[in-house]
């Protein structure tokens, strides 16, 4: 090419080499910007929105007694593709006017248990532990067990569920 | 290693397009390579869910349609280009001046058509899956081999989510690492950055190339039809551009030849052309002067006239008889409609059986008027000739929704049904009708 180019004025020969240098860079910077720009559209990732569906925990005639009851709920979920139905553990505190606490601990993530003979919720993981109503007793979780909304509708207790961020204080 | 450095340069300005089609192939794999990653990023490959994620990229993911359409048809250019290609190499004669551009060449046009075979698979509609089993019929028809290549390829003794686990892994790391191979080892790439003045018409040739692509894609999605577990028994499969050529050569062939025909004569064929460098031997020389040039022109001669006069009878075929015209329409409206309808994403229990499964009877009009055909848990029947179909999981199917099977029993005809499927708009009260619709779309 740089052969041919001589021939030419040189003025001439230096718009076209120019323009010989852009078209594929040009083209180049196109083809890969576009595949870019869809990349990041097709692997953007897709916010799941808080249900407001509320769950059948239990019956209220079922809840009695003072210690906080374990009970899981079933809670469905559309995650992209799947519509996934699971478990998940809450608490009912019969003693806090059928409270629904939580069980995920407010630390980093892991799931709290009753501990009867110490009458408090232990995380299994770093050691947090909360009072029979759900406030922090110590350990490094920086606030209490978090409760859900609550209704009682024709007899039954129900929640709404969602997983509620980790770690800030309130 | 630029051959135009051994022959004397002609002072023809299109000869430097010419020596483009590396560009144009080298734009295609990264294409393949960059759409693939992404394409792995949602799919799944198990037969309960590789086709709810791929209609899951087709229908709701941004850009989805056109990345998996880039996919899609890039395999099917890739060979093309790869072809032509091969012949611009032929005529330079590079495998005598550059044996490892030749060899890479061919390599790679094999390693593409295998990843194009072992991709087809993967979507898991109808067309994937008789691709699938064609591809168990050849190799399985091999003389010695067959019969194991077929188990080791499937991964047992039938197609199950074993044979896809495979089919995935060989076209998601075999042959893309292989490919990778290839290129490295010609280390073109290097030499293209080396020379400024030849890069710069690979790169303009290869934009081109994807510039024509991107737009041809974004206008044609690529083919996905509804879920094999729905395909009726009358579908007939069509494989993809580049596989044309070896359905309908099939044809012709009687029984175990046509694994002859479709397997053994495309490597032998290959593997000729990627051992052309060696062939320039003495005894050769007898036939021709020029031995290497000979044969490999007969072999992509014969390729060419193979493939071309292959795929265009295969079109003319389906176009000649009128009811395979029709039933390729009816695909394809069926397809159009599957697009159409809006995505149902698929029921996963995650440890939740008990707490959901819980199974309530069916209402007492669905065992007075349905229960008879479709059976009294609804798993269908088949009494002679007539196939009663299962209600279970028909809530997967697009148009099956509580109020779309409520208008069904009303019009069964506006929902595709034909009898001895009757409208029970008369017998049945509204209430019974929503009953029964909320009992059947539970069934799975």
């Amino acid at each position: 090419m740089t052969e041919r180019g001589q021939n030419n004025s040189p003025g001439a020969s230096k718009t076209r080499r120019t323009f010989l240098l852009l078209l594929p860079l040009g083209f180049l910077t196109g083809a890969l910007t576009s595949l870019a720009a869809a990349s990041f559209r097709f692997l953007r990732p897709r916010i799941t929105l808080a249900s407001d569906k509320w769950i059948d925990v239990a019956p209220v005639a079922d809840i009695s007694g003072t210690a906080p009851l374990p009970k899981k709920i079933v809670v469905e979920h559309v995650f992209g593709w799947a519509l996934t139905t699971e478990e998940r553990n809450v608490f009912v505190l019969p003693a806090k006017n059928n409270q629904v606490l939580s069980a995920i601990c407010p630390h980093e993530g892991c799931e709290v248990a009753w501990d009867k003979n110490t009458n408090r919720f232990s995380c299994p993981c770093h050691e947090s532990f909360f009072a029979a109503d759900g406030s922090k007793l110590s350990g490094p979780a920086r606030r209490g067990l978090d409760s859900l909304p609550s209704r009682q509708q024709d007899g039954r207790l129900q929640v709404q569920y969602q997983t509620i961020a980790q770690n800030p204080k309130a | 290693m630029n051959p135009s450095r051994n022959t004397p340069r002609k002072p023809n300005r299109w000869r430097a397009w010419t020596q483009t089609t590396g560009g144009v192939v080298a734009s295609l794999l990264l294409v393949q390579f960059v759409t693939g990653l992404l394409l792995a990023f949602y799919y799944v490959p198990s037969v309960d869910h590789a086709h709810v994620t791929v209609s899951f990229i087709e229908k709701v993911l941004a850009a989805g349609s056109w990345i998996r359409s880039l996919h899609h048809f890039g395999s099917q250019w890739l060979p093309l280009f790869l072809f032509v290609h091969l012949v611009r190499l032929y005529v330079d004669e590079t495998y005598r001046h550059c044996p490892g551009h030749w060899i890479g060449a061919v390599l790679l046009l094999g390693l593409t058509m295998a990843a194009g075979a072992t991709g087809y698979s993967l979507p898991w509609d109808a067309r994937a899956f008789f691709s699938t089993r064609v591809a168990e019929g050849l190799l399985g028809g091999l003389p010695l081999v067959g019969r194991n290549t077929r188990l080791w390829l499937l991964g047992g003794s039938e197609i199950s989510s074993l044979t896809l686990s495979r089919l995935f892994a060989l076209h998601v790391l075999v042959t893309p690492f292989l490919i990778l191979l290839v290129v490295w080892w010609r280390g073109s790439a290097v030499n293209l950055l080396n020379r400024w003045s030849n890069l710069r018409f690979h790169l303009i040739a290869g934009g081109l190339a994807f510039t024509v692509l991107a737009l041809f894609t974004a206008k044609f999605p690529a083919p996905l039809g509804p879920s094999v577990t729905t395909a009726s028994a009358d579908y007939l499969p069509r494989p993809g551009a580049q596989f044309l050529w070896l359905y309908q050569s099939l044809k012709y062939m009687p029984g175990g030849l046509g694994s002859i025909v479709g397997v053994v004569l495309p490597a032998l064929a290959l593997l000729t052309l990627a051992c052309l460098p060696w062939l320039d031997q003495p005894w050769l020389k007898k036939f021709s002067a020029r031995p290497q040039r000979w044969i490999a022109g007969v072999i992509l001669a014969a390729c060419c006239v193979l493939v071309v006069s292959m795929t265009v009878l295969s079109y003319l075929s389906d176009k000649k008889d009128p009811r395979t015209r029709q039933q390729l329409a009816r695909q394809a409206s069926e397809e159009a409609a599957f697009r159409q309808a809006p995505f149902v994403p698929q029921p996963v229990m995650l440890g939740a059986e008990q707490a959901t499964t819980t199974q309530v009877g069916p209402p007492e009009s669905y065992n007075r008027f349905c229960a008879n055909c479709h059976g009294p848990h609804g798993e269908g029947a088949r009494q002679g000739n007539l196939r009663f179909p299962p209600l279970l999981g028909v809530s997967l199917k697009p148009r099956r929704t509580v109020e779309d099977i409520v208008g069904l029993l009303n019009d069964p005809t506006a929902y595709g049904l034909e009898p001895p499927m009757r409208s029970f708009a008369t017998k049945l009260t509204d209430e019974e009708k929503k009953q029964i619709a909320e009992w059947v779309v539970k069934l799975k």
